[in-house]
């Protein structure tokens, strides 16, 4: 058995330095997207709460688009038509990480607007009449407690960003799945080759979860008394 | 840059005949994975330690693998295995393997909402097990499982598109085919996208109905 799983290992061992490279592709465009998405998210939150009926409602249709349509298609979209539309060419990796931006930083907006919900009101005509600006009132009441409130719906988000970032295959990112699907064209071997990926792509999402339940624990250390 | 409307209308026919085919694997595919996503919540709740492991591993794969990797593992590494499948089947296959994996864990949540003294006073009162579960359980979770319900479905429904790398005739198969075909993405795309788009927007709306009927007794 042993000696199987090793010769199995061994069969694969060609591919070590591609997988790495992919696994760093991978992790690095999602990470790129995720911090795109927050910043992202964040202004469709203040769009939709602040900016006025008409462009409360594009948020609104541009959070359903979003969430009413595949990543695959989104990242199609992305690779095919905006260029074209933007007049900008964009390389697989920018469209792929473009497609993971606005697709993840719609989920934000509705996470960060759940928290929103849930703070007990008052807080912004408190912090006005405290004599704080309204983006004073924002940066340092409203969107310290809204994050330290979405970290868990976040947390979860990024990793649903990390799987989605496999979905940059399709339009030839070097993404660890490509280097899976280019692994077996070469070696015919679907079985060990996708398998480990799989181990792969767990453990990186093992990873992220864990260093986020970290991360929570630590911020309610040093902010006790937010909720 | 112009909308040329003739291709749309030429890209209606074959599009909805793979949303068919769409809703074949889905209608197929997530009723049976709530199955298996029930029967891992109950291993997951049994007192036996290697049913409950099973089932934790079954939930933690479905939540860290990528379904795009789980579908190439499934569609090239079956026939290897000597399991010859039609991409359809593996298409319903692995819709169900996934909901199930998530479907456990929205059953574990909705159990977990439950307060514990209701199970015991239930018991207590002399109603059998069935019982139980059908008018103290089932009523009150299903408020819970309507909502999670209706977004794990759509995310099946939209994660169905990643079956055309199998080749599977289906709505963004179909999609891919017409791009090649006409080269004109924006069309094409932009219809499809629509497509989906509609069709989650009514599940959704079908899925505030069953909250709003699971949740009727809360107004009464």
């Amino acid at each position: 058995m042993l000696s199987f799983v090793s010769a199995q290992i061994a069969a694969l061992g060609p591919f070590f330095h591609d997988v790495l490279g992919g696994a760093l592709i991978t992790i690095a465009a999602s990470a790129v997207a995720f911090a795109i998405g927050i910043v992202f998210g964040s202004i469709l939150l203040v769009a939709r709460l602040l900016g006025g009926r008409v462009l409360a409602w594009l948020v609104v249709g541009y959070v359903s688009v979003i969430r009413g349509t595949p990543a695959l298609i989104q990242m199609l979209v992305a690779y095919y038509v905006l260029p074209a539309v933007l007049n900008l060419p964009l390389s697989p990796l920018e469209a792929g990480i473009l497609a993971l931006a606005m697709n993840t930083g719609a989920y934000v907006s509705e996470i960060l607007r759940g928290a929103f919900n849930s703070l007990s009101g008052g807080q912004l005509p408190a912090a006005r009449a405290l004599g704080m600006r309204a983006t004073q009132a924002w940066r340092y009441i409203v969107f310290p407690q809204l994050f330290y409130r979405s970290i868990p719906p976040l947390t979860n988000e990024f990793t649903m960003l990390l799987k989605a970032s496999s979905l940059m295959s399709i339009i030839a990112v070097h993404d660890l799945a490509t280097v899976a699907r280019d692994a077996t064209l070469q070696t015919n071997l679907p079985l060990q080759v996708f398998s480990a990926t799989a181990v792969v792509y767990f453990a990186i999402l093992f990873v992220a979860s864990s260093a986020s339940r970290e991360l929570e624990r630590r911020v309610a250390k040093v902010l006790p008394n937010v909720h | 840059m112009s909308i040329d409307l003739s291709i749309v209308e030429q890209s209606i026919g074959p599009l909805l005949k793979g949303l068919k085919v769409t809703a074949q694997v889905c209608v197929l595919g997530i009723p049976l994975g709530i199955a298996i996503g029930t029967l891992a919540a109950y291993l997951y709740g049994s007192a036996a330690r290697l049913a409950r492991s099973a089932a934790l591993g079954y939930v933690e794969i479905v939540r860290n693998v990528p379904f795009l990797i789980l579908v190439y593992l499934s569609f090239f590494g079956l026939p290897k295995l000597g399991i010859m499948m039609p991409a359809f089947g593996i298409g319903v296959a692995a819709t169900a393997f996934y909901t199930g994996g998530y479907f456990c864990e929205i059953l574990r949540g909705a159990f977990g909402s439950l307060p514990r003294g209701q199970l015991q006073a239930a018991r207590s009162l002399g109603l059998s097990e069935w019982h139980v579960q059908r008018y103290v359980v089932l009523p009150q979770i299903f408020g819970y499982l309507a909502p999670a319900t209706t977004s794990l479905t759509i995310m099946m429904f939209k994660d169905s598109s990643i079956f055309s790398v199998m080749s599977l005739a289906e709505l963004t198969y179909q999609s891919n085919l017409l791009t090649a075909d006409t080269f004109a993405y924006v069309e094409v795309l932009g219809t499809t996208a629509l497509i989906y788009w509609v069709c989650s927007v009514l599940l959704d709306l079908a899925g505030q109905w069953s909250e709003r009927y699971a949740t009727r007794y809360r107004r009464a």
